[in-house]
């Protein structure tokens, strides 16, 4: 089953967390040296990433790869905090 | 205010500077490529008819293919980038491709042609073939046209549709 997940989509959490960090675009496109537009595509699922870039974008935000790329859906945002205030965590 | 000075300002008044620094964003063409090719043919279908005595037929056909002709290099600078100092993966994986598939059609084109002038040369089936100076001129332009014109198009169906700029 993971094999027709791999073929066919590479999920990447990428404007999440731009948005967490407040970093447009353009930062991080010439943080990683690519041009905005391949961001712009990179968000929407229109292009699957080097392993290269996608390491670049990896570091650029300081976390594992798989934190920003997978061959799963991530759970919501809404969701994990929804958990994590039912298990008493500060989200 | 020196020669320079002014040259620079024309430069900037025209908006040369936006071609000659790439600061315009590429655009895909996705039908006009295939308009442009028709008319480069009706153009040479023109010109080539009228070839031996040419008349006012020629004038107009070569009018329309020499636009054609220069509208197949403004689309290839305006279209999907294949040049400039900076193209990153995904535009060098889009470059590739569109001149891979476009380099085996105008190949299979040019082994498709060589055949037809086998045929047209023997005088088989009053098939007609270039003859004049001007035709065989005017045919290399047109391959010229096609090796703009393809790899635009084929890029245009590559590329995504443009992710709004959010930044802008």
């Amino acid at each position: 089953m993971i094999r027709d997940v791999i073929v066919t989509i590479l999920y990447n959490r990428i404007a999440v967390f731009r948005a967490e960090r407040g970093v447009s675009r353009r930062e991080l496109a010439e943080a990683v040296g690519v041009n905005n537009q391949t961001i712009g595509y990179l968000e929407r699922g229109d292009y699957k990433p080097s392993l290269e870039l996608a390491m670049k974008i990896a570091v650029y935000f300081d976390v594992p790869i798989e934190l920003i790329f997978s061959f799963r859906p991530f759970e919501p945002v809404a969701d994990t905090l929804r958990r994590a205030a039912a298990a008493g965590e500060r989200p | 205010m020196t020669l320079l000075q002014k040259m620079d300002r024309l430069v900037y008044a025209t908006r040369l500077d936006r071609l000659i620094f790439m600061k315009f964003q590429p655009r895909t063409f996705r039908w006009t490529p295939l308009l442009v090719m028709a008319v480069l043919v009706a153009g040479y279908v023109l010109m080539a008819r009228t070839a031996s005595s040419p008349g006012r037929s020629f004038l107009i056909g070569s009018v329309i293919f020499y636009g054609a002709f220069m509208v197949a290099v403004f689309l290839r600078l305006f279209g999907p980038r294949f040049a400039g100092p900076a193209l990153d993966e995904r535009e060098l994986m889009v470059k590739s491709r569109a001149y891979a598939v476009s380099g085996i059609v105008l190949a299979s084109f040019a082994m498709m042609s060589c055949f037809y002038m086998a045929v047209a040369s023997a005088g088989l089936w009053g098939l007609w073939q270039p003859h004049a100076m001007s035709d065989w001129i005017t045919l290399g332009f047109g391959f010229q046209a096609a090796g703009n014109l393809l790899p635009t198009w084929i890029a245009s169906w590559i590329e995504p549709r443009p992710a709004a700029d959010e930044d802008d």
